[in-house]
């Protein structure tokens, strides 16, 4: 069973000031397999974002159907979890009670939910930060603790919003990395937005290219894994599917 | 690593008294010379005491209001009824303010009531609240519940609106229902708002109860300075005046101060200045 469908997805939204209705997403169809790492690449206002505020829930969709494990989705759920370009940590909470989160939204007594979140802590490498709150760290270990507040939840499908737009970029590389040797470790169904080709590239096993609301196309990414980036510099496969990409972001 | 550790932490602490004796000592040092300016002049041009009292006069009176337990009484009075009044106006407006900063309909009804009524906020309310309570403990601790209240409840909703939308999002999509919402995003999100609600309040209260007491009672502060008065005490009032102001540092220092860093200069969400 495919983990998510979207079914002839569509968006369309009064613009008070345009004063017109804008359609920000026409007719989106995409199929994504269990543990499958998408990344969702195209120019802005391509309609990216809105796509992904319509799979978590945060926006209505006026239009067709997302069907998760063959259910419709309505409103934001925790087996659509979310990495936010913004982080969107709670910063009276510390580190361990921010990944702690959702398990206890579950009902998870603290004890356990205290070792689920230090588990999931250890696999970022943020067993040391424990118990720090969020503004005492760096924008790469929040975005860490914000990816693996995500995963400790155990959703179905992880829906990545740019997560990594706001660090420099010796950071980004490093989470690109951190966040492929996760996935290969816990393989979760990833939807990644960005409009970084060579990260879209480098992290997913397919491609979808949008433009002005619709999917342009979809490539497959059959580069070996683990995925680092000293190899993939220079790897001709990787350039060439970069390039492809690029030119199709670009004349889209 | 363990004694560095605690060596530095020892001398930072260290550091940070004496920041805070020098803070103390230059806090203290303009209110000296006043006193030192008071000691001079008042001698100096043999001025009425009905006008204004000497240092020593009122150093009297402090030292017989002491003695003689009216000084606790009036102190104690005073204390209860802001206390009582404040809590139940946090107690109130907390969760009004709230439901404004969730919902905007509520909030577009209540605003203008808000606009008008917090300008009659305090003193304001005073002859009515005796003709309601009569005169004494309930008039007065419905003034300061209605100082603080107005105050308490707009600054609540304001933290409510200032709560970045993606925080709600991200507890939505980790499972939070409203209840959880509630209590773990809006509330502590909205605390830092709320922590500046109450001093503010605290603040109009304190200047309300001096105010309604001098009226509306026969026992706290504002009554044993209104009281003095028509003895011509006044080495009292100016006690009672002193007494005032230090007492409002010492809560506003003492309670308030450390609320805040205890909570939001710790999670980063005001800018220490």
């Amino acid at each position: 069973m495919k983990t998510l469908s979207l079914r002839n997805l569509g968006k369309t939204y009064f613009d008070p000031y345009a004063g017109a209705h804008v359609t920000a997403v026409h007719d989106v169809s995409l199929d994504v397999e269990p543990g499958e790492f998408i990344s969702v690449v195209g120019p802005s206002g391509c309609g990216k974002t809105t796509i992904l505020n319509m799979i978590a829930g945060f926006i209505p969709y006026s239009k067709g159907d997302i069907l998760l494990d063959g259910k419709p989705v309505h409103g934001p759920g925790p087996e659509r979890g979310v990495v936010f370009q913004s982080f969107a940590l709670f910063p009276w909470k510390t580190v361990l009670d921010n990944v702690g989160f959702g398990p206890k939204m579950r009902g998870v007594p603290k004890a356990e939910r205290d070792r689920i979140a230090r588990e999931y802590l250890a696999l970022a490498g943020l067993s040391h930060a424990a118990h720090r709150y969020p503004n005492e760290l760096s924008g790469g270990m929040q975005q860490r603790v914000g990816v693996v507040r995500a995963l400790a939840n155990n959703p179905s499908v992880l829906l990545m919003d740019e997560p990594f737009a706001s660090v420099d970029a010796q950071t980004r590389m490093t989470l690109q990395e951190e966040l492929t040797r996760i996935w290969q470790e816990r393989k979760p169904t990833v939807i990644f937005i960005t409009h970084d080709v060579p990260e879209a590239v480098f992290l997913a096993n397919r491609v979808v290219v949008l433009s002005k609301g619709r999917v342009l196309d979809e490539i497959a990414v059959d580069l070996p894994r683990p995925r680092v980036w000293d190899n993939l510099v220079k790897d001709d496969d990787f350039k060439q599917l970069s390039a492809r990409v690029l030119q199709m972001v670009r004349a889209a | 690593m363990q004694v560095t550790g605690s060596l530095k932490g020892r001398s930072s602490r260290w550091i940070r008294s004496v920041n805070s004796l020098a803070g103390a000592a230059m806090f203290v040092a303009p209110l000296l010379a006043l006193v030192a300016i008071w000691a001079i002049v008042v001698p100096l041009f043999n001025v009425n005491p009905r006008v204004f009292p000497s240092v020593g006069a009122v150093g009297g009176a402090a030292m017989e209001s002491i003695r003689d337990g009216t000084l606790i009484a009036h102190v104690g009075a005073s204390l209860l009824r802001v206390g009582l009044g404040t809590l139940i106006g946090i107690a109130t407006a907390v969760p009004l303010g709230i439901a404004m900063g969730v919902s905007p309909t509520v909030a577009a009804f209540l605003t203008p009531l808000f606009r008008f009524f917090s300008v009659l906020a305090g003193i304001a309310w005073i002859p009515i609240a005796t003709l309601w309570f009569g005169y004494g403990f309930g008039a007065i601790v419905f003034v300061i519940f209605n100082a603080v209240f107005f105050v308490v409840a707009y600054n609540t909703l304001l933290g409510v609106r200032t709560i970045p939308h993606t925080l709600r999002n991200a507890a939505a999509s980790l499972g939070a229902g409203r209840w959880a919402l509630l209590t773990e995003v809006l509330l502590p999100g909205a605390l830092p708002n709320i922590v500046t609600g109450i001093r503010t309040g605290l603040g109009f209260a304190w200047r309300g109860l001096i105010a309604a007491e001098m009226i509306a009672t026969n026992v706290g502060l504002g009554y044993m300075l209104f009281v003095a008065r028509d003895f011509y005490r006044t080495e009292v009032i100016v006690f009672g005046m002193i007494v005032i102001g230090v007492l409002w540092l010492l809560i506003d220092r003492l309670m308030l101060v450390p609320l805040e860093r205890a909570t939001i200069e710790r999670w980063g969400m005001v800018r220490r200045a």
